[in-house]
């Protein structure tokens, strides 16, 4: 291996996946997938439970043998490999440590299956923890640490392998909110240090949108939308990814003209018909939380008007919840400098930037 | 609060503590207490008039001895083949077969169980006569010449314990292995073990608790049957349960039995603690061998 840079000191990091079809007796969990992920990317895969996001991630790592498709690593296909020779390594959900070893002896595991000189273990281990933090419980049994440290160990483990590719798989979701955060930015700054692939699975999106390069959004094994964090959550693809991103209200309108959309509540203007939606057809509009408007008096522009149903409280932002006179929800996200004094049972005016709304197909 | 607490527990626990009591511990001490007794005539079992270790001297003679040797070899050797037996099997039960077929594969371990153990010893006697199907089937096959003659000899109590005491075995490694569960195996191979490295340094290593268990299940009842080695050892395959037993039944000396009864048992926990520390000595060799030294201090 020779090193030629000192951020990128391992080979190349790219991970193709063509044509993964993965099926469970008449189940299929993944469908079809082509996926390129670059050398050095933070990619997550995203999707609610189920949606074949973690078999994928298993078929990268070998415990999973695809039906049919290839999976390169580093260009090279590791389809007929098992996990035991492929060149990534994971971070498992549950953690998965040796009960009966150390925390050093863990870490050293990997480096021991490659028959690494001894003083090069303890080198490499000691230097594995330290990025961990976790030094100071080299002798310690896995069992008698907390959730976030275990995690910790678990990456070391990980990470002391220089794999090119590094397999995440929902590796927070026993840690609790506050934990969950603070490891979220560690981990994103180690990824850039280290310059290793970060493969993430979660159902977070949050998580996936704080921490990734690009996002993989995953429903019923298949990809929904590829994309930059800002162009899922911007530019949802279609109703699904919308409504997975982010707190959407969903209209269900008919297309009027060009630029209006008629909902049961009124006319609402539209800044542009996506392509293959014409005049007369159903479609679902949706437009996030974060941009709607709540006020008492009637706006300049068009607006839907309702009854105010409940505020609440969220610490960064108030919630409103309006309910309009067709019996349609819409929520509300205002930040607390810029909300207005309103009490439940109140009529209001909701209102948003034209620009914001997005319409899907009514069938997505 | 905290004192009529510990007072309900031992109250419900009055069934457990009470059978302990009074099947276990009694009978234990007046077994103690009549070895150190004898046997007055003819008519009577035992007296504690006049208190020795005679019956111990006695007892210590060389059939005894010679017969415990061969008893502690038939013990270890059955351990030891039950081991080898059911540690593949329980692999195969808690990890490669089909969850939905185990209750079932379990069930069939225990069946042997739901028929009395001198029945299912004696069945074996059928099997193993020298006119047998199976000494027939050999012969047609061209594997042995001649009859079958393995019915009372030590061979044939050798298998006749293999066989009354898997189940034992299988059951505890069953469960230890399947508790160290799949996640930790796929860890193993993800950081580059393969099967081979992966059973012997991470499923083998969470199985000890389970393999001492069902080594301590088989051997210690082991030690003490004398119903397989009647059955199916004759006058060749002695134990020593079968001296014991014979001392209360047939001779009917009942402080010289209660005198063999106790040295088997000390003999027995004396083989077991002498096992036990080769274990440990073997388990610190292991964690040795797997230690990390880290250079220099905290980073």
């Amino acid at each position: 291996m020779s090193n030629t840079s000192p951020t990128r000191p391992e080979a190349d990091g790219s991970v193709s996946l063509v044509g993964i079809t993965k099926t469970f007796g008449n189940a299929t969990a993944v469908d079809h997938i082509d996926l390129e992920v670059r050398s050095g990317e933070f990619i997550s895969l995203l999707g609610p439970s189920g949606c074949g996001k973690t078999t994928l991630l298993r078929m990268i790592a070998g415990f999973e043998q695809p039906d049919e498709g290839d999976i390169l690593v580093g260009g090279a296909s590791v389809v007929d490999l098992p996990p035991h020779r492929r060149p990534v390594n994971t971070v498992f959900q549950s953690y998965a440590l040796f009960p009966h070893m150390t925390v050093a002896e863990n870490v050293a595991y990997g480096l021991r299956q490659r028959r690494v000189p001894k003083d090069e273990i303890a080198r490499r281990v000691q230097d594995s923890l330290a990025l961990a933090q976790m030094v100071d419980f080299a002798d310690r049994k896995p069992t008698t640490l907390s959730g976030g440290q275990q995690q910790r160990v678990a990456l070391a483990r990980a990470l002391v392998n220089r794999p090119k590719v590094l397999l995440l798989d929902e590796p927070m979701s026993a840690l609790d909110r506050k934990l969950r955060e603070e490891m979220q930015i560690e981990l994103k700054l180690l990824q850039r240090e280290l310059g290793i692939t970060f493969i993430f699975v979660t159902h977070d999106q949050a998580e996936a949108l704080s921490m990734s390069d690009r996002v993989v959004v995953m429903e019923k094994g298949a990809v929904q939308q590829l994309g930059t964090t800002e162009e899922v959550y911007r530019d949802p693809a279609n109703a699904f990814v919308a409504g997975f991103i982010g707190k959407q209200n969903f209209i269900d309108a008919t297309v009027s003209s060009p630029d209006a959309l008629t909902t049961a509540d009124g006319s609402i203007p539209l800044h542009r018909l996506p392509q293959g939606v014409t005049s007369g057809s159903s479609v679902r509009a949706a437009v996030r939380a974060e941009v709607v408007q709540v006020s008492a008096q009637r706006p300049n522009g068009p607006a839907l008007q309702g009854t105010l149903a409940g505020i609440s409280f969220l610490g960064d932002s108030i919630q409103y919840v309006v309910l309009t006179a067709s019996g349609l929800e819409l929520i509300a996200r205002v930040s607390p400098d810029r909300a207005e004094h309103l009490s439940t049972g109140d009529t209001v005016w909701c209102s948003w930037d034209a620009s914001e709304l997005r319409v899907f197909e009514a069938a997505a | 609060m905290a004192r009529r607490k510990v007072n309900g527990y031992a109250a419900i626990g009055f069934p457990t503590w009470a059978y302990v009591v009074f099947f276990f511990i009694v009978p234990l001490a007046l077994v103690l207490w009549y070895s150190f007794g004898y046997k007055p005539d003819l008519f009577t079992a035992h007296a504690n008039d006049i208190l020795s270790f005679d019956r111990y001297a006695e007892a210590l003679d060389a059939t005894f001895v010679g017969t415990f040797w061969n008893t502690l070899r038939i013990g270890v050797i059955g351990t030891l083949l039950c081991l080898i037996i059911a540690l593949p099997f329980a692999y195969w039960l808690a990890v490669k077969m089909n969850p939905k077929w185990r209750p079932l594969a379990l069930a069939l371990v225990l069946v042997p169980f739901w028929t009395n153990f001198l029945v299912r010893t004696l069945g074996w006697q059928i099997v193993l006569s020298p006119r047998g199907f199976l000494s027939d089937a050999l012969q047609n096959l061209g594997i042995i010449h001649g009859r079958l003659d393995i019915l009372y000899t030590q061979s044939a109590v050798q298998l006749g314990v293999v066989y009354n005491y898997l189940p034992l075995m299988i059951l505890p490694l069953y469960v230890a292995i399947d508790r160290a569960g799949r996640p930790l195996r796929e860890a193993s191979a993800d950081l580059g073990a393969n099967r081979w490295k992966t059973l012997f340094t991470v499923t083998l290593p969470l199985a000890v608790p389970g393999i001492a268990s069902g080594c301590l299940l088989v051997f210690i009842p082991l030690m003490g049957d004398y119903i397989t080695a009647s059955v199916l050892g004759g006058a060749q395959g002695n134990m020593i349960g079968q001296l014991v037993a014979s001392q209360f039944n047939t001779a009917q000396n009942w402080a010289l039995g209660s005198a063999m009864a106790v040295l088997l048992m000390v003999f027995t926990a004396a083989a077991v603690i002498v096992f036990g520390a080769a274990g440990l000595i073997i388990r610190s060799l292991v964690r040795r061998s797997r230690r990390v030294q880290l250079q220099g201090g905290a980073a």
